[in-house]
């Protein structure tokens, strides 16, 4: 039997609940269409208060803020998409030149790269340093969004391939292999669920950890 | 479903200027009411706007429900953002506070709403209308509330959420609020 949200209902428009009584009431909404409805009716009741503030308004900035904040997951698709048409051509015109094709995936690694200062640069984030897991462990740090929509893992002197698992509210999380160029490997990631940890591995063995605090 | 609410679900740049274009004042405002710092309430509109942009999940309706919607997630984030930061202390939030604490009558800004509002909130008993305004006007949490009126908390928290029923009721019989 479904236990509903109760007076939290109304209460969560308000913002006065605390962290976790607010988090319950967006998972339970997510499910129960009859809470969901007991919410927006206090929402539509939070907005008429709202609309007696007095009207303020914002500094041309955000409006600038928000659209290249929108801009690199497009971009980033687009990105991916240039770059997988540009390795082909690049790798006939490579093959023509006799150049390596160690030039080309630099090229994509910088794109990479480019992708995800991109996606700093408009956010606002956290850092946390890794902890080291093992007699053989890693340097790493992690940067993610305050609003959890990406998280940058960078390692360094990796020795080997290194794997990242997240979990994330929802379970377990493959994030895939962090990308190695010289000195460091990293991982770009726009996880779907908030993650709140992640361990790295070598070779199955945990190396570094670290809890992500939002 | 209504054009804006389609174009922001599918998270089109076009919903989202329209969103900002038609809100981004009000959006504002409910953030600055908690937020004195401007940069600092810029910030939370931004990352609530943003959260929700990437994962618009959460709404199925029309455009006055989505607005509802995102003012919600704009004062949550301003709140959230101020207990983060441990900044949540009098002189702040009596700083960002643009109504007195203690006032049951908001400021006017939108005379139709606000008329309807506050002869809303006048049909309701007193001790629902005096949770309801500090918790919303004061930005005091539940359990300051009940400090204040020397009251138990789950009578205060029965109190907002009564006092919140009610005003829908009031509000959507005068064309107020739509859901």
């Amino acid at each position: 039997m479904i236990e509903h949200l109760g007076e939290d209902a109304e209460l969560y428009p308000l913002g006065i609940l605390d962290d976790d009584a607010a988090r319950n009431v967006e998972r339970h909404v997510a499910f129960c269409s009859e809470c969901a409805e007991r919410v927006a009716q206090a929402e539509a009741v939070a907005a008429s208060l709202a609309a007696a503030l007095p009207l303020a308004t914002p500094s041309p900035t955000l409006e600038r803020r928000l659209r290249e904040s929108a801009r690199p997951q497009l971009g980033a698709r687009k990105l991916s998409a240039n770059v997988f048409r540009f390795a082909i051509a690049a790798a006939f015109v490579l093959a023509f030149l006799g150049l390596g094709l160690q030039t080309l995936l630099l090229r994509q690694r910088l794109a990479a790269e480019d992708v995800a200062l991109v996606t700093m640069v408009h956010s606002h984030f956290n850092h946390v340093s890794m902890n080291p897991e093992s007699a053989n462990p890693v340097a790493a740090k992690i940067l993610y969004a305050r609003d959890g929509s990406w998280i940058y893992i960078i390692a360094d002197k990796p020795v080997g391939a290194l794997h990242a698992i997240a979990r994330t509210t929802a379970g377990v999380a493959d994030l895939g292999v962090l990308g190695s160029a010289g000195e460091t490997a990293t991982l770009l990631v726009h996880p779907r669920e908030r993650i709140q940890s992640i361990v790295l591995q070598r070779a199955g063995t945990n190396v570094a950890s670290a809890k992500l605090a939002y | 479903m209504d054009q804006l609410v389609d174009d922001f679900a599918a998270r089109r740049p076009s919903g989202l200027e329209q969103v900002y274009a038609l809100w981004s004042r009000l959006f504002f405002s409910v953030a600055r009411h908690v937020i004195a710092d401007s940069g600092q309430a810029e910030d939370c509109v931004h990352d609530a706007l943003m959260r929700v942009w990437r994962n618009p999940n959460r709404f199925e309706g029309n455009r006055e429900m989505l607005k509802a919607y995102l003012i919600t997630c704009v004062r949550n984030e301003s709140l959230g953002m101020v207990r983060r930061e441990g900044r949540r202390d009098a002189r702040e939030l009596k700083a960002a506070r643009l109504a007195p604490v203690t006032s049951v009558d908001p400021p006017v800004v939108d005379p139709v709403e606000t008329q309807r509002l506050q002869a809303a909130l006048g049909r309701l008993p007193e001790e629902q209308r005096r949770a309801l305004t500090l918790a919303y006007y004061g930005n005091k949490t539940h359990v300051e509330i009940a400090q204040e009126l020397s009251v138990p908390l789950g009578t205060i928290k029965s109190r907002i959420s009564m006092a919140m029923r009610k005003l829908h009721t009031e509000l959507a019989s005068s064309g107020g609020t739509r859901s």
